[in-house]
């Protein structure tokens, strides 16, 4: 079976947010950028299903600037077989990225459809959705756990209740929650064998569908920074500061 | 005046400890092998009430020890003889920062964890980290000159400290060298104080320097085949790129990792020893160029497998392997000792040293790691279970003379980073020759004449 993972790069998880001064989005020059941690599990997933005969190729694609390839290989180095980037300069909304990812699914025929639950740049959670909404398949979002089953795959979900397993068939998209497993770091030689694995460049207007923005970002701000905490002398004054200043009680 | 009572009218009463659990508690740092027993301890907020109190012991004659974040692994602030310990844990304030000389002046008490933070706020770097630094304080990281794993590319802490405010044991207050980068008006006292192990005074204010922050560090784990390999595998990557930090673990480190803790394998080929290297990548080339190295390793032989971070979580969970070794390994109640060489000796070095302990100790098992990027070595001699504390601690002992002839014939330093303190006070002598320390006996004599300061320690 052959398996699809979308892959985003995206700003570090460690690295230090900072908003641009004129509140049109978030700095990203010369900031570290890394894959979304979310798809991370999505390939590893991909790649057991693969060792354990599950899966026999493995594809990864991205959406994003040529820039994006440095994902690609990351992921090529953790083991897919193949890449494909589909160039877009003004990164597509999530309906945006779904429409094209769509498109890449005709092409290739997965089985399964592997994604990050959310992006940590926009959390967005939305683009697994709306992809196994446009091709009418089955979905499986959150997941904690996967176990394929001849043509339908049992699949423990992360919801508010608790845990929930679900059986659907294939071919399904599955949006991936951390705890699904734990990514394996590229190994050197194969970081170095990674180089010489084909990435395929489709540009994204070549797929003739509707990109155009839905959204207006109005303005992007920082949160408001933490006041600092004050030592109080004793219960009485803490419960006067709470009546009186903070108006808890 | 009663001295009890002294302390209160400097400290106000709520800021001078006598409870048993505090004495014993303040009383120690890291080392846990000896007994505390100080008077009291006391929490200053200022220069003048450090001042008022050095003029008081030395009325009184009564000791006092410099106390900082008591991560110290040589017993400098350990109190066993009814002195009055001096927490620097209410003076932890930053009190100012100037974007164009990149200094930040730091009470003592500041945690070196607070001034990374800080730096890294205003988009700057404080080089200088270890295990500890989540409970460190500048205080004694510059009287200890510590240093840790970044040392290849940033120096030392030594390297950091532009300008100190110091009590001396005979109460003067000395302003040292203001931030200044040039300085050339003779003798420059602040790097007495900086190693000094709280013997000569109370640093007061220290006025540190900050750099650029390194961009995407990255870091490799490479498995090597023996220690000559490891010092070739250092002088390839030296010679590419330029390294932050590169240190190394053994085998026998990791698997008890692994085993006791369930820290992860980098990868699952099994080599004798580990290095970890980190380097920037602010440029594809760099990368190239550490591939390349690591190629050239692969093909002579020295590497057998290796792992590259894709992100600075990656980086992070691979320093773990190195950075937590100090406290899982705590649990086996560990003789340490931290040694240093030329670069060029360690391989050398470290043959002789583990000769020297199989001799007559087969059945102690040896741990190695540390900053070989800096010839230096953490040698940790387990205690085998069915062995007593105080049995195996004698027996270590008996270990160490012939470990520091070694090293003495070495030209070594018995101590790399970590101090003298108490616990290397004997030993001090196969390091630095007779007339040095009496040297540094008569320079202790200038700054703290009657001996209040921290008596006892390193000499
Ligand atoms: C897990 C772990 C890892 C470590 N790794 C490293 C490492 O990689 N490299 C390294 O160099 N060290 C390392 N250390 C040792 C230790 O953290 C350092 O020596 C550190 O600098 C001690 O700082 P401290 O504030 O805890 O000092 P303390 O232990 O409180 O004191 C150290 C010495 O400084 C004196 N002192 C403290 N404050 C003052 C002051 N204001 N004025 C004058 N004297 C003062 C004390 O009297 C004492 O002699 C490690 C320790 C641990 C526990």
């Amino acid at each position: 079976m052959k398996v699809l993972v979308a892959v985003k790069r995206v700003v570090d998880y460690n690295v230090r947010i900072r908003v641009k001064s004129d509140g049109s989005g978030v700095d990203t020059d010369n900031v570290v950028m890394s894959m979304n941690p979310f798809d991370e599990n999505g390939l590893e997933e991909a790649l057991r299903m693969k060792q354990a005969g599950v899966a026999t190729e493995i594809v990864a694609v991205t959406v994003g600037t040529e820039q994006s390839q440095d994902t690609l290989r990351s992921a090529l180095a953790m083991g897919a077989d193949r890449a494909i980037l589909i160039n877009a300069e003004e990164a597509p909304e999530p309906l945006g990225i779904a429409k094209l990812l769509s498109k890449v699914v005709e092409q290739e025929q997965p089985q399964v459809v592997i994604l990050g639950k959310q992006a940590i740049d926009d959390d967005s959670n939305q683009t697994g959705q709306m992809l196994a909404a446009l091709l009418n398949w089955p979905q499986g979002t959150f997941a904690s756990k996967a176990e394929f089953e001849g043509d339908s795959v049992n699949l423990t979900r992360e919801t508010d209740a608790g845990l929930e397993t679900i059986k659907i068939n294939l071919p399904a998209i599955i949006t991936t929650d951390l705890r699904l497993n734990e990514p394996r770091l590229p190994k050197l030689p194969d970081i170095m064998k990674a180089k010489k694995k084909p990435i395929d460049m489709v540009e994204a207007a070549s797929f003739g569908v509707d990109l155009t923005p839905r959204l207006e970002v109005v303005s992007v701000s920082a949160p408001e920074a933490r006041k600092p905490g004050v030592i109080v002398a004793n219960a009485a004054e803490l419960i006067d500061k709470l009546k009186n200043e903070a108006g808890v009680l | 005046m009663n001295i009890l009572q002294q302390l209160n009218d400097i400290f106000t009463p709520e800021r001078v400890l006598t409870d048993e659990d505090s004495l014993q508690n303040y009383g120690k740092d890291w080392t846990q092998v000896y007994t505390p027993d100080p008077l009291a301890i006391v929490f200053p907020t200022s220069t003048e009430e450090v001042q008022a109190l050095v003029k008081m012991a030395n009325e009184e004659g009564v000791a006092l020890v410099p106390s900082g974040g008591r991560t110290g692994l040589c017993g400098g602030a350990v109190a066993m003889n009814k002195e009055i310990v001096v927490s620097f844990d209410r003076m932890n304030k930053i009190l100012d920062f100037n974007s164009i000389d990149r200094s930040v002046v730091c009470q003592p008490g500041v945690i070196t964890q607070q001034l990374q933070n800080f730096a890294e706020e205003n988009n700057l770097f404080y080089p200088v980290d270890f295990g500890s630094s989540g409970s460190s304080q500048l205080g004694g990281n510059i009287s200890t000159n510590a240093g840790g794993i970044k040392v290849v590319r940033y120096g030392l802490t030594r390297n950091w400290v532009l300008g100190l405010k110091v009590v001396t044991g005979a109460g003067e207050v000395l302003d040292l060298n203001h931030g200044l980068v040039k300085n050339a008006t003779g003798y420059d006292f602040r790097h007495l104080f900086i190693g000094a192990e709280g013997t000569l005074g109370f640093i007061t204010e220290a006025t540190m320097r900050l750099t650029n922050i390194p961009k995407n560090l990255t870091v490799f784990v490479l498995g090597v085949t023996d220690i000559p390999a490891l010092m070739q595998v250092f002088e390839t990557f030296q010679n590419t790129i330029e390294l932050s930090a590169f240190e190394f673990f053994s085998e026998d480190t990791l698997s008890l990792m692994v085993n006791d803790k369930g820290y992860a394998r980098p990868f699952d080929t099994e080599a004798p020893y580990y290095a970890l290297i980190e380097f920037e990548v602010d440029h594809e080339s760099k990368e190239e160029s550490a591939l390349q190295a690591f190629e050239a390793c692969a093909e002579e032989g020295w590497v057998v497998d290796g792992v590259m971070s894709q992100s600075l979580q990656q980086a992070k969970d691979l320093w773990r392997l190195r950075e937590d070794i100090s406290e899982t390994i705590s649990a086996y109640t560990p003789y340490k000792n931290d040694l240093s060489v030329n670069i060029s000796k360690v391989p050398e070095y470290l043959d002789k040293v583990e000769q020297a302990v199989n001799q007559n100790y087969s059945e102690f098992k040896v741990l190695w790691y540390g900053h070989i990027g800096d010839g230096n070595l953490h040698l940790n001699i387990l205690k085998p279970d069915s062995m007593e504390v105080s049995e195996f601690f004698e027996q270590c002992s008996k270990v160490n003379p012939d470990i520091f002839e070694v090293t003495k014939k070495m030209n070594g330093s018995v101590s790399a980073e970590h101090g003298i303190g108490i616990i290397k006070k004997n030993y001090l002598k196969y390091s630095r020759s007779k007339e040095e320390v009496e040297l540094m006996a008569s320079v202790k004599k200038i700054f703290d004449p009657k001996g209040i300061i921290n008596p006892g320690k390193i000499f």
